[in-house]
C-alpha cells in the first residue's frame, strides 16, 4: 500500500513536471509567435502586450513610485505620468511588481518583460550605452541626509569609519563614490531601508535625489534633515529598449504633447505642489 | 543643550562671514570671477574605489560665475599625459537648484578642454562639467586641474582645483586591459549568454575583489558556530526535559527561530537593537544572528539525535549506577555527536549560504560586494565569482557528509574499522572533550571513539541514520 502511494507520487509528480515544462515551452514559443502580430498591428513599434504600455520600476521612491499603504497598487507621480503618458499613446498603463532599481536597466535591455523602466531614473551616458532614454520629464538633484541632531558635515563624512547608504546603481550612488572617497559607501535594494538604517544609527548618512528625501521627511521620516542639498541638474528619463526605437519616439512625442496640453503641470502640481 | 547647538551655529556662521568678507577685500573681485568650487573623478577601479590613471573615468568640475561677470569660454588643463582625447562633455548650469538654459561645445585637444558658450554665462550660475571618457596622467599621483577661462575683459587664470587622488595602473588592471584587447575574448563576449554571466575581465577583477567579502562569510559563520552548537544543545537538553516550564521555554525559542524567515530576524535584530540604544558592531551583530538561528535548527537536530538512542542504554546505564548527567555525557551524547554529524554539517552549509542575507543590512559580505560590482557594471558575472567563493567551500563538506554517511552505514551493517591500542586514549580524551564536542572537525577527531563506544551499545537494537 505504501509503496503504491509512492509509486502513483512519483507518477503523478512527474507528470505534473512534464506538463509544467510543456506549459513553459508553450508559453515562450506563443510570445515569440505573438510579438510581430502586435507590431504588425500598430505599424510603429513591438508592446510586450498588446494594448498596454507595461511599465516597471523599483516601488520605494516615493513620492516618485510607491506601494499604497492599503491596497499595495503603485501610486506616485511616475504611475499618473505614465497612466497619462499610456492614455496620449491610446494604451493602458499596466505596472508590474517591484525590482531592485538596478536590475531594471537589465530587464529592459533583455526585453521581453516589460516596455518601459519609469523609476526616477537620471539620464546617463552609462544607461544610454544600454538602453535609450525617452527626453527628460522632470528635473531633479541629489541631497545629503543625516539623523537630526547629528553634528555631521560633509566633510568630517568623508572618513573610512563613516558609512553612507545609497541606493546600488543610482547617481546618488555615484555621487557618494566621487565625492565621498574616503567614507565606506553601502549600496542597498531601495531607499526606504537606507532612512531607516540612518534612523536607526546604523549608516551615519545617505545620498538620495532631492524631491525623495524631502518628501520622505516631509511626510514621514521626520527625524531626518538635509544637510546638503546637491545641484546636480540632472534629469529624469524613460528607459526604452534600444530594439524599440519607434516607442521612444512616440513616448517622446507624447512627452511633448503632455507638456503643451497641461496634463504634466497638472501631475506636478499634485505631488510637489508646484510646477517644477 | 539645543540651545547651545543653535548659539554655536550662529557663532560658526559669523566666523565664516568674517572670513567671507576679509577674503572678499584681500582678493578683490575680478580676481576668481569664476569660483573652482570643485572637481572630482569618478571612481574606475573595477571592484574598488580608486581613480586609476590613463583608463576612461569621468572628470565632473564645478564653479561659479561671481557677481557682475559673464564667462564666455572654459579652458580645463589637465598636467602631464593626462588626455580629454575622445571624451564627451555635458554642460550644466544651475540657478540655485533649478536648471538654467546654457548651451556650449567643448573641443578636446590632448590635455586641454575648451569649452565655448553660446552666449556669456551670466552671474550667480554654478557651471558642471561632466567630462565622460577623460584619462587621468598613467603614473597617479595628486592630479590638480587647473585653466583659464575668458570674462568681459579678457582671458584669466582659473583657481586650481583641490588635488584628485589617483594611482597608477595596477597589475590586475593591466592583466584586465591585456584581456579587453584579446579577440578571443571579445568573441567570447559576443555571446549575449557568455558576455552577462562569465564575461573574463569582469571575473578576474571579482575573484580579487570579492575575497574580503569571502573572509567575512567565513569568519562570521566559524564563529557563530560553536555558539550555536553550545545554544542548540542547551535547548535540546531543556526540550527533552522532565520540567514544563524549561520544556516550554525550549519550545517557544525553538519554534519561533525555525518557524520565521531568517530575513526578518536579520532585520528585527539589525533595525530594533539599535532603536533600543543597544548599538552593536554590525559584524558582531551577524555573527549573533546567524548564531541564534543557527541554534534553534541544531536543538532539534540534537534533540532527535538524543532521543534516537533506545532507552535500553538509559537502563543499563543506571544499572550500572551511573547518574542522569554521567549517563548524558559519557554514554548518550558521544553517540549522539556520532549520529548527528551529516545533518549538523549540512546546516553549517545552510548557515554559510544564509550569511549572504546580511547583505540586506549593510554587512561588506560576499553577497554584498558581488552586488556592488554588479550594480556597477550591470553584468552578470560577479554573482557567477560569488557563486564559486561559496561552492569552494561547500563542495567539500557536501563530500565530508557523503563519506560519514557512508562510513556510519558501513558500521551499522556491523563493519567499520575497529581500533585497537589507542582505544584507550581515546577515550582518556573524551572525558574532558565531548562536552566541547560539536564542529564537524572535531566530531570527525573523536570518531574512532565515538565508534567503539556506538558498536559496542548500539549492538541492542541497531539504528539507521535516517532517522535522525
Amino acid at each position: 500500500m505504501k509503496d503504491m502511494t509512492r509509486r502513483s507520487f512519483i507518477a503523478t509528480s512527474s507528470a505534473a513536471a512534464a506538463m509544467m515544462l510543456a506549459a513553459c515551452g508553450g508559453s515562450k514559443s506563443s510570445d515569440n509567435s505573438e510579438a510581430p502580430a502586435v507590431e504588425a498591428a500598430d505599424g510603429e513599434y513591438t508592446l510586450v502586450e498588446a494594448g498596454k504600455l507595461t511599465c516597471i520600476s523599483n516601488l520605494y521612491f516615493p513620492p516618485f513610485e510607491s506601494m499604497d499603504e492599503k491596497t499595495g497598487e503603485p501610486v506616485g507621480f511616475d504611475i499618473d505620468m505614465s497612466k497619462s503618458l499610456a492614455e496620449h499613446l491610446g494604451l493602458e498603463a499596466n505596472w508590474l511588481a517591484s525590482q531592485a532599481f538596478d536590475s531594471l536597466v537589465p530587464t529592459i535591455k533583455a526585453g521581453g518583460t516589460a516596455d518601459v523602466a519609469i523609476a526616477g531614473m537620471t539620464i546617463t551616458d552609462a544607461r544610454k550605452a544600454e538602453v535609450d532614454m525617452s527626453d527628460p520629464y522632470v528635473d531633479s538633484n541629489q541631497s545629503l541626509v543625516t539623523k537630526v541632531g547629528s553634528e555631521e558635515t560633509l566633510d568630517s563624512l568623508n572618513a573610512a569609519e563613516k558609512k553612507i547608504a545609497v541606493q546600488a546603481g543610482t547617481t546618488g550612488a555615484d555621487w557618494a563614490a566621487e565625492n565621498l572617497p574616503d567614507a565606506t559607501i553601502v549600496p542597498l535594494d531601495d531607499i526606504i531601508s537606507a532612512m531607516n538604517g540612518v534612523l536607526t544609527g546604523s549608516y551615519d548618512g545617505l545620498v538620495t535625489d532631492l524631491p525623495v528625501s524631502s518628501y520622505q521627511i516631509k511626510n514621514s521620516f521626520t527625524e531626518l534633515q538635509i544637510i546638503e542639498e546637491i545641484p546636480t541638474g540632472e534629469q529624469y528619463g524613460i528607459a526604452i529598449s534600444k530594439d524599440n526605437p519607434g516607442l521612444t519616439a512616440a513616448i517622446n512625442q507624447a512627452l511633448a504633447d503632455m507638456a503643451d496640453d497641461g496634463s504634466m503641470a497638472e501631475i506636478q502640481v499634485k505631488w510637489f505642489g508646484a510646477e517644477l | 543643550m539645543t540651545h547651545d547647538k543653535r548659539l554655536g551655529k550662529t557663532r560658526f556662521a559669523a566666523l565664516v562671514t568674517t572670513l567671507v568678507l576679509a577674503l572678499t577685500f584681500l582678493f578683490p573681485t575680478g580676481a576668481f570671477a569664476l569660483t573652482t568650487n570643485k572637481a572630482t573623478a569618478r571612481p574606475n577601479e573595477k571592484g574598488g574605489s580608486g581613480v586609476i590613471g590613463g583608463l576612461d573615468t569621468r572628470l565632473t568640475w564645478e564653479g561659479t560665475v561671481e557677481g557682475g561677470e559673464q564667462v564666455s569660454s572654459i579652458v580645463l588643463t589637465l598636467p602631464g599625459n593626462g588626455s580629454f582625447d575622445g571624451a564627451s562633455t555635458k554642460i550644466t548650469a544651475l540657478e540655485g537648484l533649478s536648471r538654467a538654459n546654457v548651451e556650449g561645445e567643448a573641443t578636446a585637444a590632448g590635455n586641454t578642454l575648451t569649452v565655448d558658450f553660446s552666449e556669456p554665462v551670466s552671474e550667480g550660475l554654478l557651471l558642471r562639467l561632466e567630462v565622460e571618457g577623460m584619462r587621468f596622467p598613467s603614473e597617479g599621483g595628486d592630479i590638480v586641474v587647473s585653466g583659464t577661462y575668458v570674462n568681459q575683459s579678457g582671458e584669466q587664470q582659473l583657481a586650481d582645483s583641490k588635488p584628485i587622488k589617483t594611482i597608477a595602473n595596477t597589475a590586475l588592471q593591466q592583466m584586465v586591459a591585456a584581456l579587453d584587447a584579446s579577440p578571443a575574448v571579445e568573441a567570447w563576449n559576443s555571446n549575449p549568454f557568455l558576455g552577462m554571466f562569465f564575461k573574463p575581465q569582469l571575473m578576474l577583477t571579482a575573484l580579487f575583489s570579492l575575497v574580503p567579502g569571502w573572509l567575512l562569510c567565513l569568519m562570521i559563520v566559524v564563529i557563530a558556530y560553536p555558539f550555536a552548537i553550545i545554544l542548540g544543545l542547551i535547548f535540546a537538553l531543556m526540550k527533552i526535559s522532565k520540567h514544563p516550564l524549561l520544556r516550554g521555554i525550549a519550545i517557544v525559542y525553538i519554534n519561533i527561530l525555525r518557524g520565521t524567515p531568517l530575513f526578518l530576524q536579520i532585520y528585527i535584530m539589525f533595525f530594533g537593537l539599535p532603536m533600543m540604544n543597544i548599538n552593536i558592531d554590525n559584524n558582531v551583530l551577524g555573527v549573533i544572528v546567524i548564531a541564534i538561528n543557527a541554534s534553534a535548527y541544531l536543538a532539534e537536530i540534537f534533540r532527535a539525535g538524543i532521543q534516537s538512542i533506545p532507552q535500553g542504554q538509559y537502563e543499563a546505564a543506571s544499572s550500572l549506577g551511573m547518574s542522569y548527567f554521567q549517563t548524558m555525557f559519557s554514554i548518550i551524547l558521544p553517540q549522539t555527536v556520532r549520529r548527528v554529524i551529516p545533518t549538523v554539517t549540512s546546516d553549517f552549509i545552510t548557515s554559510y549560504k544564509d550569511t549572504s542575507l546580511l547583505s540586506s543590512v549593510g554587512v561588506m559580505e560576499l553577497m554584498m560586494f558581488s552586488k556592488n560590482l554588479t550594480s556597477v557594471s550591470g553584468n552578470m558575472t560577479p554573482y557567477v565569482a560569488a557563486a564559486i567563493f561559496y561552492l569552494v567551500v561547500t563542495l567539500p563538506l557536501i563530500k565530508v557528509v557523503t563519506i560519514v554517511e557512508n562510513r556510519m552505514a558501513h558500521a551499522e551493517r556491523g563493519g567499520g574499522h575497529r581500533p585497537k591500542a589507542k582505544t584507550a586514549a581515546a577515550q582518556g580524551d573524551s572525558q574532558d572533550e565531548s562536552s566541547a564536542a560539536g564542529t564537524a572537525v572535531h566530531a570527525e577527531a573523536l570518531e574512532p571513539e565515538a565508534s567503539t563506544m556506538g558498536s559496542a551499545l548500539t549492538s541492542l537494537s541497531p539504528a539507521t541514520a535516517q532517522e535522525v
